[in-house]
C-alpha cells in the first residue's frame, strides 16, 4: 500500500521525544475501549509465561529424580510423559487465545480509528479538503491506521518479555540464587543494547522509508507523465533521476540489513551465550565441592533462553513503534483539526419558506488575509433568479461557498427569508439550499442511488419522474438495467453531458426551496447540450436561483446580473441594462459571441 | 525449484556474494551443533561432583567460542544473503522502469497506472523473497536440518532420534498447508481493505455533493457498515494467523513427550547419559525452525514463481512503436502531408479514423474542431507516433514520419496535451521540462508567451515555488498555460495544442493566441479547439465528425457553407442577433 501513499514527508521530520510519549499515550488509549480482549490476552500470556517456566521444571524433576537415580518405573515415565503432554496441551490453547484476543482487540480498535476519524472528515470545512491532496486525507483513513494493530502490538511484546524474564528469573532464583543473580547481571547490558538499537535503527528506518516513499512518487509519476516524457524525449533523463533515487534506497536497506545483523537476535544470543557460560562458570566451581545436578544445568539453559527470546522478539517490532507515531501524529492532526465546518447558532429552528436571499455588506477571505469578497450586498426576492458574471477568480465560487456555507465569513450578513443564515439548523439548509456543481460527481452505486442518494424516502417513482423532468430520461432507458445500471468509479462511462443530466435529476428529486447553480465550462458535446440548457431552465422554475454563468445567454433572462472583479461588484442589472451601459459586462459579451458577428 | 533456475541469471552474476553467504551459512549450522553437546556433557561432569581437571574449563572455552563464531557467521550471511536480495530487488525495478519508459499507449492502456505500480513493489518484493529468504529457508533446512540431525544420531543416540523426530515432519505440513489458508484469507482481507479504500476517495472526492446535499451521517453509517464488514473477514485471518504458535507448540510438544519416555527409558537402562538426554532435546530444539522454514519456502517458492513470471511477460512485451533500422535523425522542412485512409484502435473494431486528408505547408495554422469523442485527438495521437498501424500515409517534411527516429520526429514538435501533466518539481523545471539547460530569460520568455508569468509571480516563491501536493495547487487554467509554456520554450517547428485552452477565460485565451501568433510568424501550429474563437484565425480549419472530416476552409468559407460549423456559430450568435434586433 505504501506505493499510494506519495505524500510522507512526516518521515522527514524527527518528532521531540515529548511528542512521541504524548502520541503514544493517545495511542494507547484508543484500546481502552476494547479492555476485554486486550486484558484476556495479557492474562493469557501471563499464564504462557508460568507454563513456559514449568515445563521445563516437570523435566528437570524426572531427571534429577527418578532418571538420576536409575529407578524409574514405566508407569513414572509414562506419568511424566502425560503430564507434559497434558501441559502442552494447555500451552497451545493458552497460546490461542492469547494471539487471537489481541489481534481480535487491536483490529476492532484500530477500526474504531477509522470510524472516528471518518466521521470527524465530515465535520470538517471544506478548506480542509482543498488544502490536502485526497490521496493523502484516504491514507491518513487507511494506510496509517493500518499500523495501529503493530503499534500496539509492541507494547503486547513488551509486557509478554516483561513477564518471561520475571517468571524466567524468579524460576532460577528458586533453584540456585547465585546463578540467578548472575543472569540478572545481563539485564543492564540487554536495556543498553535496546536503547542503542531503537537509537540507531530507527534513524535507518525512517531514512529507509522516506527514500522508498520517494521512490515509489516517483515511479507513480512517471508511469502517469510517461507520455510526456516521451513526447518531450525525456526518457532517458528522468531514468537517471530515478536510478539515482533507487540507488539511494538500496543504500538505506544495506545501512538498515547491516544494522539489523549487527544488533538483533544475531546479537542477542551471543549475550544468551555469555550469560550461560557465566552460569556454568558458576556451576563448575560449586561441581569442585558438591554435586551439581544435570537437571538443574538443563532448566538453566532454557530458562536463560527464555529470559532473551522474547527481547529479541520485542528488538524486532521496534520499528512498528516508529511506524505508530508516525502514522500517529498524522491521525492526530486530523483528529485535532479546529478548521470545522462553519456552525450554526445554537438553537437554530428558522424554517425556510419563501426562499428570498440577501447579502448585507458580506466580506469574505480564505486565510484572514487576502480578501476575496469585498463589501458584497445584493437581494434576490423569491422565484428570481440572479446571474453572477465574472473573469476566473472575480469571487463568483466564493458567493456560493458562503452561501452554502462551506467557508465561515466574517462580515456582514446573509439572510434567508429576512433571518439570518445562522438561525437555520443546516440539516434545513440542506434540504431548501441544492447546489449543482460544475463537475457532476457521480458514486459507485446504481443510477438510481445517483439520483436519491442516502435518502430512502424518494421512491422509485420519484427517482423516475426526476430523470424524466430533466430529460435524462432518454438515455437512462437505453442503458442495460435502465435505472439500475451500474455506475463506476467516478461515472466514467457517462459523458459529462449525461453526468451532469444525472446531477440535476438528483437536485430535482430532493426538491431545493432555493437552487445555487455553478454552471460546467467543461464543454458538452451538442446534443446534450441543449437538453441541458432545457433542463437548467426547468430546474430554475418556480426557484430563487443564483446562477454563476460562463455562458452569458444562459442568464440572459435573470432579473438581476451583477458583474464581479477581484471580489467586488462593479456592474449590476438587467441584461439589457448592461449592454446599454457599454461597460465590462458588454465587453465579455461581445468577446464571447465573437467579434465576426459584430462587423 | 523452478524459480531457482529462472533467477539463475542473478545467481551467476553475484557469484562471489552468495558462495560466501552460503558457506557462513554451513559453517553457522556447524557450529550451531556445538552448544547443546557442550551443555549435555558438562551435565553430565558437573552432575558427578567433586570436579577436578581442566576438561570442564576446556568445554566452557568452547561453548564461548562457539558463541562468537555464531555472531560473526549469521554477521556474514546475513548481509550476503539479505544484501543480494535488496539488490535484486532494485536490479528488477531499473529494468522494469526502463521499460515503462519506453512502451507505448498500448500497453498502458492495457496497464493501469495501479496495476503497473503493485508489480513493481508487491511482485518485485515476492521475488525479492525467494533470493533472500528462499534461499536462506532452503539452505537451512538441509544444512542445518540434516547436520542437526546426524548430530544427534552420533552424539546422543540413534534409535531414540528416529523414533523421536516421527512428528516433525508435521511441522513442514502444517506451515505449508496454515499458510496457504492464510494467503487466501489475507487475499480477501486486501479486498476489503481496497473496498475501504475506494470508499474513503469517494467520500473526499465528492464531499462537496455530500454537504450540499446533508447526507454525511448516511455517509457514516455506510462506512461503518463496510468496517463491519471487513471485521469478519480480518477475523478469519486473525483465527488461521493465531493457530501457528500453538500447533507448533503441540507437534514439538509430542517429540518432547517421545525422548521423555523412550529417551527415560534408555537413560534408566544406562543406554544414554541424562547429559546426552539434555543434548538431545536442545537438538530437538534446533530442528524447529528448519522444519517449519521447509513449510514456508513452498509458500515464498509458489508466489515468488508468480511473481517472477508476471514480471518477465511484462518484461518480455515489445512497444509496437519503434526505430526502424537507420531512421532519419533530421527533418529537412515541416510541411504536414497527411493522407490517412483509416484507422483502429489495437483490440476495437470500430474504425475510429477514415479518410483524413490535410495538407499543412510551413508557417501555416490548422484548426481541427468537432463534438466531443468525434477523434480529433486521435489525429493528434497518429501524427506524433503512439500509433503505427494504419492504413494510409502521414509526411513530415517529405518523408514518411515513421522513416525517422522518434526523438528526430518528437524534438521538432512541441505537444500540449488535452490532460495537462505536471510534475512535482518547481515551476521553473515543469517549463524547462524538455530542455533542462535553458536559463531563466527563455523559461520567463515561454512563461510570458503562455501567459501565466504574472501567475507564477504570485506564488509564495515564484519559479521555484514546487508544483502539486507539496507545493502550490494551481487552477486548471493555470496548469493549462504552464503546459504550453513547457510545449513553447523550445521554439518547436511544429506546436499541437490539443484543447489547451478550455480552461482559461477567452481574454486570456485571445492573449496566448496572439502571442502565438508573434512569436510564431514562420512556423507550423496545430489547434484542437472546442470552441471556436480557438481557430477561427487558422489558415484552415477541420470539422470532423464521427472520424471524417464533414467540413473544411477557412471561417469564412465555413460559415458560407451553412453547416455544423456555421451552426455552432451561429448558436453562440443567435443572443446577439436577437439584440440587435432588439435595438
Amino acid at each position: 500500500m505504501a506505493a499510494k501513499n506519495p505524500y510522507e514527508s512526516a518521515w522527514n521530520q524527527h518528532l521531540p521525544v515529548k511528542e512521541q510519549m504524548k502520541i503514544t499515550g493517545r495511542l494507547l488509549s484508543f484500546a481502552r475501549y476494547y479492555k476485554k480482549q486486550f486484558v484476556g490476552a495479557i492474562i493469557m500470556s501471563f499464564a504462557l509465561a508460568i507454563i513456559n517456566i514449568w515445563l521445563p521444571r516437570v523435566i528437570q524433576q524426572f531427571m534429577n529424580g527418578a532418571l538420576a537415580k536409575h529407578n524409574a518405573t514405566t508407569a513414572v515415565i509414562l506419568g511424566v510423559g502425560l503430564v507434559y503432554a497434558l501441559g502442552t496441551i494447555v500451552k497451545a490453547l493458552v497460546q490461542f487465545c492469547s494471539n487471537f484476543f489481541f489481534s481480535m482487540g487491536a483490529e476492532r480498535a484500530l477500526e474504531d480509528v477509522r470510524r472516528q476519524l471518518f466521521t470527524k472528515l465530515h465535520t470538517l470545512g471544506m478548506r480542509y479538503f482543498d488544502l490536502t491532496p485526497a490521496g493523502s486525507v484516504v491514507s491518513r483513513v487507511t494506510n496509517d491506521t493500518m499500523t495501529l494493530g503493530d503499534f500496539w502490538n509492541v507494547f503486547m511484546s513488551l509486557l509478554v518479555g516483561i513477564f518471561s524474564i520475571v517468571t524466567a528469573l524468579v524460576a532460577m532464583y528458586v533453584n540456585n540464587k547465585t546463578a540467578s543473580w548472575i543472569v540478572a547481571a545481563f539485564i543492564p547490558v540487554l536495556l543498553v543494547a535496546t536503547w542503542f538499537y531503537n537509537r540507531y535503527s530507527s534513524k535507518v528506518y525512517r531514512h529507509m522509508r522516506s527514500k522508498l516513499s520517494e521512490l515509489n512518487a516517483k515511479l507513480n509519476e512517471s508511469i502517469e507523465g510517461v507520455s510526456i516524457i516521451q513526447n518531450f524525449e525525456q526518457q532517458k533523463r528522468v531514468d537517471r533521476e530515478f536510478e539515482d533515487v533507487n540507488n539511494d534506497y538500496l543504500d538505506t536497506r544495506r545501512a538498515m540489513i547491516k544494522t539489523n545483523s549487527l544488533l538483533l537476535s544475531s546479537f542477542l544470543n551471543l549475550v544468551y551465550v555469555f550469560a550461560l557460560t557465566a552460569v556454568l562458570i558458576h556451576f563448575g566451581i560449586m561441581a569442585q565441592t558438591a554435586v551439581v545436578a544435570a537437571g538443574t544445568v538443563y532448566v538453566f539453559s532454557t530458562y536463560i533462553q527464555s529470559f532473551f527470546n522474547p527481547l529479541g522478539n520485542l528488538m524486532d517490532q521496534l520499528q512498528f513503534f516508529q511506524d505508530g507515531v508516525v502514522a500517529g501524529s498524522r491521525i492526530f492532526r486530523i483528529l485535532d483539526n479546529n478548521e470545522l465546518a462553519p456552525q450554526q447558532n445554537p438553537g437554530a429552528n428558522a424554517v425556510v419558506r419563501e426562499g428570498k436571499v440577501e447579502f448585507r455588506h458580506v466580506s469574505f477571505s480564505y486565510d484572514g488575509e487576502n480578501e476575496v469578497l469585498h463589501d458584497i450586498s445584493f437581494v434576490v426576492q423569491p422565484g428570481e433568479t440572479i446571474g453572477l458574471v465574472g473573469h476566473t477568480g472575480s469571487g463568483k465560487s466564493s458567493i456560493i461557498n458562503v452561501m452554502m456555507r462551506f467557508y465561515e465569513f466574517y462580515h456582514g450578513q446573509i439572510l434567508i427569508d429576512d433571518r439570518d443564515i445562522r438561525d437555520y439548523p443546516i440539516e434545513e439548509l440542506r434540504k431548501k439550499l441544492g447546489l449543482v456543481l460544475q463537475d457532476s460527481f457521480l458514486f459507485y452505486g446504481d443510477i438510481a442511488f445517483n439520483i436519491r442518494l442516502f435518502n430512502d424516502k424518494i421512491t422509485d417513482d420519484e427517482v423516475k419522474k426526476a430523470a424524466q423532468f430533466v430529460q435524462a430520461d432518454s438515455f437512462i432507458e437505453k442503458l442495460p438495467n435502465t435505472y439500475h445500471a451500474r455506475v463506476i468509479e467516478g461515472g466514467a462511462q457517462f459523458s459529462s453531458g449525461q453526468r451532469q443530466l444525472i446531477s440535476f435529476a438528483r437536485t430535482v428529486a430532493a426538491d431545493p426551496k432555493i437552487l445555487v447553480l455553478d454552471e460546467a465550462t467543461a464543454n458538452i458535446d451538442t446534443e446534450t447540450e441543449s437538453l441541458i440548457q432545457d433542463g437548467l431552465r426547468k430546474l430554475r422554475q418556480g426557484r430563487t436561483t443564483i446562477a454563476i454563468a460562463h455562458r452569458l445567454s444562459t442568464i440572459r433572462d435573470a432579473s438581476q446580473i451583477l458583474v464581479l472583479d477581484k471580489g467586488r461588484i462593479v456592474e449590476a442589472g438587467t441584461h439589457d441594462e448592461l449592454i446599454a451601459q457599454k461597460g465590462k459586462y458588454y465587453d465579455m459579451y461581445r468577446l464571447q459571441m465573437g467579434e465576426k458577428v459584430e462587423e | 525449484m523452478g524459480i531457482f533456475k529462472k533467477l539463475g541469471w542473478y545467481f551467476k552474476q553475484e557469484k562471489k556474494r552468495y558462495i560466501i553467504g552460503v558457506l557462513a551459512l554451513v559453517a553457522t549450522a556447524l557450529v550451531n551443533l556445538i552448544p547443546p553437546r557442550v551443555i549435555g556433557i558438562l551435565a553430565d561432569l558437573f552432575d558427578q561432583g567433586h570436579l577436578t581437571g581442566s576438561a570442564a574449563w576446556w568445554w566452557i572455552g568452547t561453548l564461548l567460542t562457539a558463541g562468537i563464531l555464531q555472531y560473526l557467521f549469521r554477521f556474514a550471511w546475513r548481509n550476503m544473503i539479505w544484501g543480494g536480495a535488496a539488490k535484486l530487488e532494485k536490479q528488477l525495478r531499473s529494468r522494469l522502469f526502463w521499460h515503462f519508459m519506453q512502451m507505448d499507449d498500448t500497453f498502458f492502456q492495457r496497464h493501469r497506472t495501479g496495476d503497473l505500480m503493485a508489480h513493481a513493489t508487491n511482485d518485485l518484493n515476492a521475488v525479492q523473497n525467494v533470493a533472500g529468504a528462499g534461499i536462506l529457508t532452503f539452505a537451512d533446512s538441509i544444512i542445518t536440518g540434516g547436520s542437526t540431525l546426524i548430530a544427534m544420531m552420533i552424539f546422543v543416540d540413534w534409535r531414540l532420534t528416529l523414533v523421536a523426530i516421527i512428528p516433525l515432519p508435521l511441522l513442514a505440513v502444517a506451515a505449508r498447508r496454515l499458510g496457504m489458508k492464510l494467503h487466501a484469507a489475507f487475499s480477501e482481507s486486501q479486498a476489503a481493505f481496497s473496498r475501504l479504500n475506494d470508499k474513503t476517495q469517494e467520500s473526499v472526492s465528492g464531499i462537496k455533493v455530500i454537504k450540499t446535499f446533508g447526507q454525511d451521517k448516511e455517509d457514516v453509517a455506510d462506512f461503518n457498515r463496510i468496517v463491519d464488514r471487513t471485521i469478519n473477514i480480518n477475523k478469519r485471518v486473525n483465527r488461521i494467523d493465531s493457530l501457528f504458535d500453538p500447533v507448533t507448540s503441540i507437534i514439538i510438544g509430542a517429540t518432547y513427550v517421545i525422548a521423555i519416555i523412550y529417551g527415560g527409558t534408555l537413560v534408566n537402562a544406562g543406554t544414554i547419559t541424562i547429559g546426552s538426554l539434555i543434548s538431545f532435546v536442545a537438538y530437538v530444539n534446533a530442528l524447529v525452525w528448519p522444519m517449519f522454514a521447509i513449510g514456508r519456502l513452498f509458500n515464498v517458492i509458489e508466489r515468488g514463481n508468480a511473481s517472477y513470471d508476471r514480471v518477465h511477460e511484462l518484461l518480455q512485451e515489445k512497444s509496437e512503436v519503434v526505430n526502424k533500422p537507420h531512421a532519419l535523425t533530421t527533418l529537412s522542412h515541416s510541411n504536414i502531408d497527411y493522407a490517412l485512409d483509416s484507422f483502429t484502435y489495437p483490440g476495437s473494431d470500430k474504425v475510429t479514423l477514415q479518410d483524413i486528408h490535410f495538407d499543412l505547408p510551413e508557417g501555416h495554422q490548422l484548426g481541427i474542431v468537432g463534438r466531443v469523442g468525434a477523434g480529433k485527438t486521435t489525429i493528434i495521437k497518429l501524427l506524433l507516433r503512439e500509433f503505427d498501424h494504419y492504413d494510409g500515409v502521414i509526411k513530415i517534411g517529405g518523408r514518411d514520419i515513421r522513416d525517422y527516429t522518434l526523438e528526430a520526429l518528437h524534438n521538432a514538435i512541441g505537444y500540449v496535451p488535452q490532460d495537462n501533466f505536471l510534475f512535482s518539481t518547481d515551476v521553473r523545471n515543469n517549463i524547462r521540462f524538455s530542455a533542462y539547460d535553458k536559463d531563466q530569460p527563455a523559461v520567463e520568455a515561454a512563461a510570458k508567451t503562455s501567459a501565466i508569468h504574472d501567475d507564477i509571480l504570485q506564488f509564495a516563491d515564484q519559479y521555484d515555488t514546487l508544483v502539486g501536493e507539496k507545493g502550490v495547487s494551481l487552477s486548471g487554467g493555470q496548469k493549462q498555460r504552464l503546459s504550453i509554456a513547457r510545449a513553447v520554450i523550445t521554439e518547436p517547428d511544429i506546436l499541437i495544442m490539443d484543447d489547451a485552452l478550455s480552461a482559461v477565460d477567452a481574454k486570456t485565451e485571445e492573449q496566448i493566441l496572439e502571442g502565438l501568433q508573434a512569436d510564431r510568424q514562420d512556423k507550423t501550429t496545430i489547434i484542437v479547439a472546442q470552441r471556436l474563437s480557438s481557430v477561427m484565425h487558422a489558415d484552415e480549419i477541420l470539422v470532423v465528425d464521427d472520424g471524417r472530416i464533414t467540413e473544411r476552409g477557412t471561417h469564412d468559407q465555413l460559415l458560407a457553407d451553412n453547416g455544423w460549423y456555421a451552426e455552432m456559430w451561429s448558436e453562440q450568435q443567435l443572443t446577439q442577433s436577437l439584440e440587435r434586433s432588439d435595438a
